[in-house]
């Protein structure tokens, strides 16, 4: 067997010393704590993969990703204030070659080492990217390899050119390689070779170069991460003493358990318990993110949203601040992928509100009517990574839908069967023949925002164009901000992008996410910044 | 019989069908009270289930985001309403419809299907008897919730599905009833004086097995009721059954439960309703097992 | 006797075949792809291909089925899609939480079921056996997820007495009998006692009025035998056959919590279950059912040898 039979003490004695306990003790409940130990209540149901790059989605890279590891470029999630930007993190500086738009050079920031005391540099650097994209080196990883490749889809080559540098070779000219970059982390060689090269013991025991060390994994129950003294950016050394993280997949069992006092700190709360947390003195955060919650359109032969009055209609039926009110206030009405004040909103005519007798006369003009509803269909998902809370909001969509004439069906999918799908696209047997899907994305860079569903060329199985969007116009205002290298005109040629898509109701946008988080009023120094990725290192217990 | 399908050692037979049987069942029956009143109250959850459109104050499906999770005895909502404003009293009739179907459904669909495999088994004995009863057997290697949560986890969600895998549940226990009933029914007398009389196989299982087996059989069929109410909302409970915005106890159940910190008594109410169902069916079987003079 | 023995354990061998055999069908009738749980959606499809073969989902069937017998009688279950980990260390751990959770729930239901049994079996008729017999019946009738809600919302909602989810502040592999851990146990095991109960004590009920209606026992008290040794006599002959109950009620506990587990966040095989379904993860899927059906099959068998045993009559089979 390989199951090893740990040396602890559970007893069969329990159950007794449960039952007399029980009847005398229900009285006290209050647990002695250890000293500044945050503990965190995530809403993944297992822990997610610590070897370097993390599974589960930006809830990984939020919890066992930035914290244990860094990349080259990192987040700045030091302000609540503005959305998040880059700021040098295991590369020091970096720049696009002069004479070859598709070679970059990469800076490695010196005298920074691994949690096991072994330094980073350019041999570090190009061990991790073997360890991703040579399956012949000895260190590849299949599971970070699927974690993280998909992610930096220009990456084409990579070499050393010196100790602290090293450049990248990208398969196009590709202005937004650097946001790619955020997601690959770097993991310990030498600790990697002390473990014998098991990538499992890896796991239980990782080293990264990152604010916070792992201590101790207990799969799908418990990770504890202790501080990194030497980390080098001597302002994000750790506050806390410890970080336990409870993975705790049902919102009333995360509410229970901070009211409970097991947790201080709960993603993602359920809307409805938050009067009742802050009516026992939780503090509730939040703050818009880059995060929408769209329907995607198909544009296949048959699918009503091929006429644009319905796609207007749509976006003029749902009452989104009705939606607000459903959810507690923890959303912003979206009238766009961005938010208006986002430098790539540009100016739409098409201007979103909720009106809909203007909805009705669209769908009339298309020759639907009481007797003649539009019939659509759409994949939704019972729960999710950002999601927020599909069923009810669905629900209350197709309740305002139906006021205009347009008939909603839903086909009910786990997360785990609606995401592969967006991959596969409309035309899909698993797409069941459904018009549109909701499935919620962050947009931390113009590709994630726009390209991987609009571009023609990310037609399925090439990304996430679910529904086959092939619009000449769109495709050249994106391939020209893609070669973009100055900021300024880039996001003008965005922003055009932009206008057009909301001109065209390419999509049913409904709402963004504001991350709420509910905390023990103990937790301070926690600033929420505008991103899927939040800095712990300032966060104290006040007790 | 509570979740465990036991007692499926059957090991007595079998009232001779007489006149006026049945007449003296349910005389019997009358004059149970507690079985007398389950019965009721099941006849009048049926009912309503049946007359739902014409009982129900409102619709099930109607939302309203202003009345979220209203308490009970609110204005217009007598038993309240769940997290999207839809009338709890008019969700727990239309309920009723979906959950006794997705209850009792696989019950009788193992009832038809392991009364034929038991009595065929019984009936021939030998080596088909064995064959038979030796796969029944592996069946029995799973605890029911395990086998039901198996079968609808690999199926994959749906009512469908559910269904299916509840009535894959249920036969095995059925069937070995019947088997046991059947294969003392066989060596009674008349049964044998008929086989030696040359009379076709059919025939003896028409005329003479299954008026026997039939009762007992029955009779431990309703008794799983009960346990397949629990179980079929139990995996709407999980997700694996009905969908949302389907009323349906266990999922209304499911949908209300991060409602328990804001309106507790009214997220408990699909399941009180589950409970009356089968703790009345059990009881009625309990009566009808007595009335019936069956030993299972 | 001996051949009784040898043949009931032998049995046991072509059952634990059939139900390896029903696992890996089980699993691959089902419509989603394992990849799907190992690979994120937006990998390419050479990732893909690479992981396909790493864990051997492109092998043919019966092949992938020798091999994961083989490897499942070494106690290699194979590794998670989800994370790679290994699915025997996986359930092990789980089903060790399980454990607990049922012997409590066992030890709970045993002992109430006893009492109340007996109580109602003595005074049989009169107004305590009507209230028992209503509280055994209302115990295998009602659906334990619910009551488990209605405990949360009783003593941790509302009174926030007792935690409703999780295994305690540690891991449950620091599981101690300590306070802070047993808190967490309670209600779990409450609620999962509740169907032993009934049955048990619907058991020991019935036979205990058996018992005390024979005509002998009116000859012994008769006769001028003292309360106690006709209720020592009375024990005697319950209490292989209650054993026997709750042994079989112990198996079904353990297959059966997966409900309770899921309401009460209980680490154990039920969650593991239940988060294996929804992801997806086939091997995680398979082990859990294949390690708790020959648990299952394991139980039964040593019921069935010690009642026979203990009352060499009931030859069952």
């Amino acid at each position: 067997m390989v199951y090893k039979k740990t040396a602890q003490t559970w007893h069969w004695a329990a159950p007794v010393a449960a039952l007399s306990l029980g009847l005398a003790a229900l009285a006290s409940t209050t647990t002695v704590q250890a000293e500044q130990t945050l503990r965190i209540a995530m809403t993944a149901s297992d822990i997610p993969l610590t070897t370097g790059q993390p599974d589960s989605g930006f809830e990984g890279y939020r919890f066992v990703g930035y914290t244990i590891y860094d990349a080259l470029i990192n987040w700045d999630m030091s302000s609540a204030d503005e959305v998040s930007g880059l700021t040098p993190g295991l590369a020091e500086s970096w720049e696009v070659d002069e004479d070859d738009q598709q070679v970059w050079h990469f800076h490695l920031r010196e005298g920074v080492t691994f949690h096991d005391g072994s330094d980073w540099n350019a041999d570090a650097a190009i061990w991790n990217l073997d360890k991703v994209y040579d399956e012949d080196s000895p260190q590849f990883d299949a599971r970070q390899a699927g974690n993280v490749r998909g992610r930096i889809p220009s990456m084409d080559g990579y070499e050393k050119v010196d100790d602290y540098t090293i450049s990248f070779t990208t398969s196009e000219p590709d202005a937004w390689f650097p946001y790619q970059l955020t997601f690959l982390l770097f993991s310990s060689p030498a600790q990697w070779e002390a473990l014998d090269g098991d990538w499992d013991e890896f796991a239980r025991q990782p080293s990264g170069t990152g604010p916070f060390k792992l201590t101790r994994l207990v799969p799908r129950e418990r990770a504890v991460l202790e501080p990194f003294a030497d980390y080098w950016d001597a302002d994000r050394v750790p506050q806390v003493d410890r970080v336990e993280l409870l993975p705790m997949p049902e919102s009333s069992s995360r509410t229970s358990a901070l009211l409970s006092d097991q947790v201080d700190w709960i993603e993602s709360p359920a809307a409805d318990a938050i009067a009742r947390m802050e009516s026992q003195g939780m503090t509730i955060t939040s703050n818009p993110y880059p995060h929408t919650w769209p329907y995607q359109f198909s544009m296949l032969e048959g699918s009503p949203w091929r006429d644009i009055n319905v796609r207007k209609a749509a976006n003029l039926a749902v009452d989104r601040e009705g939606l607000e009110t459903l959810l507690g206030g923890l959303m912003v009405p979206a009238v766009g992928t961005v938010n208006p004040d986002h430098p790539w909103f540009g100016e739409p005519e098409f201007e979103i509100s909720y009106d809909p007798d203007e909805a009705r006369r669209l769908l009339a003009e298309s020759g639907y009517g009481p007797d003649n509803p539009v019939e659509i269909k759409v994949l939704i998902s019972t729960s999710g990574s950002g999601q927020m809370q599909p069923l009810a909001m669905n629900e209350y969509i197709q309740q305002t839908f139906s006021e205009v004439g347009i008939e909603l069906e839903f086909e009910v999918m786990d997360w785990e069967s609606l995401f592969p799908n967006w991959r596969r696209g409309a035309d899909h047997e698993t797409s069941l023949d459904a018009h549109a899907t909701n499935i919620t994305f962050g947009w931390l860079d113009p590709f994630a925002a726009f390209y991987r569903f609009m571009h023609s060329s990310m037609a399925p199985p090439n990304g996430f164009n679910w529904g086959y969007m092939d619009d000449p116009e769109y495709d050249r205002l994106l391939d020209e901000a893609k070669v973009t290298f100055d900021q300024e005109a880039q996001d003008a040629l965005l922003a055009e992008f932009h206008a057009r898509m909301v001109d065209d109701a390419a999509w049913l946008w409904v709402a963004h996410d504001v991350g709420p988080r509910a905390m023990n009023p103990r937790v301070q120094g926690f600033v929420q910044a505008q991103n899927w990725f939040q800095d712990l290192t300032p966060v104290y217990i006040e007790e | 019989m509570s979740l465990t399908l036991d007692g499926a050692q059957a090991d007595a037979p079998v009232p001779a069908p007489v006149q006026g049987y049945w007449g003296a069942v349910f005389g019997r029956l009358r004059r149970d009270p507690v079985a007398l009143v389950s019965g009721i109250v099941l006849l009048m959850i049926l009912l309503a289930a049946l007359f739902a459109p014409w009982l129900a104050p409102a619709s099930p499906f109607q939302t309203s985001m202003l009345n979220r999770l209203q308490p009970i005895g609110s204005p217009g909502y007598p038993l309240g309403s769940d997290e999207l404003g839809r009338d709890v009293l008019s969700r727990l009739i239309h309920g009723a419809r979906l959950s006794l179907l997705i209850g009792v459904m696989p019950v009788i669909n193992a009832f038809v299907i392991g009364s034929a495999i038991g009595i065929v088994a019984g009936f021939v004995g030998g080596r088909t008897n064995s064959v038979i009863m030796r796969v029944i057997d592996v069946f029995y290697a799973f605890p029911a919730v395990l086998l039901a949560v198996a079968l609808a986890g690999a199926l994959g969600a749906g009512l469908v599905n559910s269904l299916l895998s509840l009535t894959i549940v249920f036969i095995p226990p059925i069937a070995r009833v019947a088997e046991s009933v059947t294969t003392q029914v066989r060596s009674v007398d008349y049964i044998e004086a008929a086989r030696a009389s040359g009379a076709r196989s059919l025939t003896i299982i028409r005329r003479h097995v299954l008026g026997n087996v039939l009762g007992p059989i029955f009779v431990y069929a309703t008794s799983l009721i009960s346990v397949s109410m629990i179980l079929a909302s139990g995996l709407s409970f999980l997700g694996l059954g009905a969908r949302p915005p389907m009323p349906e106890w266990g999922l209304m159940l499911n949908t209300m439960r991060d409602a328990i910190y804001v309106n507790p008594w009214v997220a408990v109410l699909p399941g009180m309703m589950i409970f009356t169902v089968s703790i009345c069916f059990n009881m009625l079987s309990d009566g009808l097992r007595s009335a019936m003079d069956v030993k299972l | 006797m001996p051949i009784y023995f040898l043949k009931r354990v032998l049995y046991v061998i072509p059952i634990a075949l059939a139900v390896s055999f029903f696992c890996f069908s089980l699993v691959h009738l089902s419509p989603g792809d394992p990849m799907d749980a190992v690979v994120s959606p937006d990998a390419p499809s050479e990732v893909v291909a690479m992981v396909q073969r790493a864990y051997g989902f492109d092998r043919p069937l019966p092949e992938q089925y020798g091999r994961w017998v083989l490897r499942a009688v070494q106690g290699d279950l194979g590794l998670s899609a989800a994370n790679g980990r290994a699915v025997t260390a996986e359930v092990f751990s789980a089903l060790k939480n399980t454990l607990l959770l049922a012997f409590a729930a066992s030890l709970i239901g045993f002992t109430l079921g006893c009492v109340f049994g007996t109580l109602a079996g003595y005074f049989q008729g009169s107004l305590l056996d009507r209230l028992v017999t209503g509280i055994a019946v209302g115990g295998v009738s009602v659906p334990h997820y619910w009551l488990g809600m209605l405990l949360v919302i009783i003593f941790s909602v509302e009174l926030n007495w007792l935690p409703s989810s999780g295994a305690g502040p540690g891991s449950s592999s620091d599981w101690n009998v300590e306070w802070a851990y047993l808190r967490h146990l309670i209600l779990p095991a409450v609620t999962l006692s509740v169907i032993p109960m009934g049955v048990v004590t619907r058991t020991v009920r019935a036979m205990v009025a058996d018992i005390l209606a024979h005509e002998f026992v009116e000859a012994l008290r008769a006769k001028g035998l003292a309360e106690r040794q006709v209720f020592r006599h009375v024990v005697k002959n319950v209490a292989p056959t209650a054993l026997a109950v709750m042994g079989l009620q112990l198996g079904y506990l353990l297959g059966g919590s997966i409900l309770v587990e899921t309401v009460f966040s209980w680490p154990g095989t039920g969650l593991l279950l239940n988060n294996a379904i929804f992801q997806r993860d086939l091997p995680i899927l398979q082990g859990t059912i294949l390690v708790l059906a020959l648990f299952f099959v394991m139980l039964n068998l040593i019921v069935d040898l010690a009642q026979a045993r203990l009352d060499p009559r009931i030859q069952r089979g």
